[in-house]
């Protein structure tokens, strides 16, 4: 979560907010709300179908894409249309990632120098997709605001890297609404303590049984007129993924 | 008329002496010529090879270009750039970059593609020259890639292996598709080296859905005019962009090159200066051997200004045909050494590069007027200056003390 990576967000904001999950009580402490959110998580596999909305000063790119994940460390993602980038796949297996070009019938692994690329033109890179950690193993944290505001009851929660651990953010702030313990917001700030992305969480709904915001949009710092949102359109939770779902040659499927 | 009559007859009374001068005199004369043409063609094939290999005299970008990288920072209006570059007689070659993956099995890298027309480029500079294997892109597209050399070794491929390339198309979709190797460039220096994907223009359009935009317009006219005039001619055409000479592009190179002229300017003096010394001596030694000759003239009741004007005419008679023979030796020397290089390749079979500037191997004289002229000239101020001052002496001096002199 902390890295924002683009599966661990989805697969977050698919699977840990829920009511189910997380007793809506005002007296869930910073490291339940955040040990709720890495355990639920884990160990969890899903199936959904997305959109993607990128919108940048040189293009807009909407993409709709079928999703598999399974735990933390498997995600297969294949994009339905646009036509043209339809069949194009991605795999995450651990730290790997692999990408499927169906133009050409080609599986590619990305090599490290191209991991600081973005991922099909979204605000997200390849290592947005494989950097993960855990918040409460990984940061310092505490509730730093309880209450109303701007009419809302929230929490507000704030992240600070432990010396040792290996994360890209200096600081998190996560916003949680009090009424349901969902994400509102959260913002990423960088090593020199600049804010350097913004998550919005919105447009609550019951999908897959459970209470998700279904609407999930980025927005860089540097670039405040640009973003990519993501919207699950269906969602099936606990799904019967095997190991070997995620596999290079199912990615060529 | 006398006098030169006189100074003729005086110079065959002594052959020996005058074969001395007159060989030493023309040698120097055609040594200095050759020599002097040899470091021009050096500076030359140096500030040549920074311009016509790769960068151009002239490079025009979109202002945020260079420091950006975008692919969406493009040359604004490059067709009247274009158009101007062609009315001044000046090669233009429109470039697009992007970055993107390039992979062989199981071997990938991040590439730097660079697109060009290559019939329009091959008109620009000289890069199309230096395969290591293979061939230059063809003028038509074709899904070929000529690749860095250290990038072809990084992704283990040779000419005609496939290459997959994948990368961020400015519509940001992900473009991919299937290359073949057409060739493999020399050791050009690190960025080339470790990066360059060059492909045809029309192919890279494709790949990066470019819609006919550049990032760069190399400019170059060959030797033809310099940098600043080039820069001048297409700067009414090219509002908006950034316009450089190849010496605002690469500072470094330049103060390594001005560093070097320096340097050669400061050899060539030291070679002006032992040539010059070598014939002074010679005129010193064959002027002084005659002192009690002009001591016996001016007892006989010759003045000392006729003496001093008589050797004067012989300094210059042997000074003119000795250079005139000497000149004609050197030039043809330079011109031979200009159409046929000193090969250096068996002292770096690979070639030489530093800063991202491949040195030629062939060392190339460059013939001037002023190669020629220059020694020529300093020959006759040394020669004249050489018998003036034994010839002032022996004027000035008392008749009977000349004539005991040794």
């Amino acid at each position: 979560m902390k890295t924002a990576g683009l599966f661990i967000i989805i697969t977050i904001f698919l699977t840990a907010f829920t009511p189910a999950s997380i007793g809506a009580g005002a007296h869930a402490s910073a490291k339940n709300i955040l040990d709720r959110i890495d355990d639920l998580y884990r160990g969890k596999s899903s199936h959904a179908k997305m959109s993607m909305k990128v919108v940048t000063s040189h293009y807009t790119r909407e993409m709709i894409m079928e999703e598999w994940t399974r735990g933390k460390d498997f995600s297969l993602v294949r994009i339905l249309s646009p036509r043209k980038d339809r069949g194009t796949a991605t795999l995450k297996a651990g730290k790997d990632i692999w990408n499927y070009l169906p133009k050409i019938k080609r599986v590619i692994k990305i090599p490290s120098s191209m991991m600081s690329r973005s991922w099909m033109g979204s605000h997200f890179t390849n290592d947005d997709l494989v950097k993960e950690s855990r918040m409460a193993d990984d940061y310092n944290y505490s509730i730093t605001f309880e209450g109303k505001r701007n009419g809302k009851d929230i929490i507000e929660l704030t992240l600070d890297p432990k010396p040792d651990a290996a994360v890209v953010w200096g600081k998190v702030v996560i916003v949680v609404d009090k009424k349901d313990m969902l994400p509102v917001f959260a913002r990423y700030l960088d090593e020199d303590m600049k804010l350097a992305r913004t998550m919005y969480f919105s447009n609550v709904k019951i999908l897959g049984k459970r209470k998700i915001p279904s609407t999930m949009k980025v927005v860089p710092a540097d670039k405040p007129n640009e973003y990519t949102e993501f919207s699950v359109l269906n969602i099936d939770f606990d799904v019967n993924l095997d190991r070997n779902f995620f596999s290079i040659r199912n990615l060529k499927k | 008329m006398l006098t030169l009559r006189i100074a003729w007859r005086n110079l065959w009374r002594n052959n020996r002496r005058t074969a001395i001068t007159f060989a030493a005199l023309s040698l120097n004369t055609a040594v200095l010529i050759a020599s002097f043409a040899l470091m021009l063609g050096m500076l030359d094939d140096l500030v040549r090879n920074a311009t016509d290999l790769v960068v151009g005299q002239v490079q025009v970008h979109h202002p945020k270009y260079r420091s950006e990288r975008s692919i969406y920072d493009t040359v604004i209006k490059p067709g009247d750039i274009l158009q101007a570059a062609a009315s001044a007689g000046i090669a233009a070659s429109p470039r697009a970059y992007g970055f993107g993956l390039v992979s062989h099995g199981k071997n990938s890298a991040g590439a730097r593609f660079c697109g060009v027309f290559p019939e329009k480029e091959k008109k620009t500079v000289e890069l199309y020259k230096h395969l290591l294997a293979g061939n230059y892109l063809p003028d038509k597209p074709g899904k070929k890639l000529v690749l860095g050399r250290k990038l072809a070794k990084t992704l283990e491929v040779k000419v005609g292996d496939e290459i997959i390339v994948v990368v961020q198309a400015a519509d940001g979709s992900m473009g991919n598709d299937i290359y073949h190797v057409a060739g493999i460039l020399k050791s050009m220096g690190e960025g080339i080296d470790r990066t360059l994907a060059m492909v045809h223009y029309k192919d890279m359009e494709d790949l990066f859905a470019l819609n006919g935009t550049f990032h760069e317009i190399v400019l170059n006219s060959s030797g033809k005019m310099p940098e600043d005039k080039v820069a001048a001619a297409i700067l009414p055409s090219a509002k908006g962009n950034e316009v450089m000479t190849w010496r605002q592009l690469m500072p470094p190179l330049n103060d390594m090159l001005n560093a070097m002229n320096g340097m050669l300017i400061l050899f060539g003096a030291i070679f002006f200066l032992a040539a010059g010394l070598g014939v002074m001596n010679t005129m010193l030694m064959s002027t002084f051997e005659r002192i009690r000759e002009f001591g016996l003239l001016k007892a006989i009741g010759a003045t000392p200004w006729r003496i001093i004007k008589e050797v004067s005419a012989e300094a210059l008679l042997l000074g003119v045909a000795s250079t005139l023979a000497g000149g004609a030796i050197g030039t043809f020397l330079a011109w031979y050494f200009q159409y046929h290089p000193i090969d250096l390749t068996g002292f770096a079979p690979d070639g030489i590069s530093a800063m991202g500037v491949a040195m030629n191997p062939e060392w190339r004289a460059t013939l001037s007027p002023e190669t020629v002229w220059m020694p020529i000239v300093v020959m006759w101020i040394i020669s004249l200056l050489a018998v003036l001052w034994p010839a002032v002496r022996a004027a000035r001096l008392d008749p009977v003390k000349a004539l005991v002199q040794v």
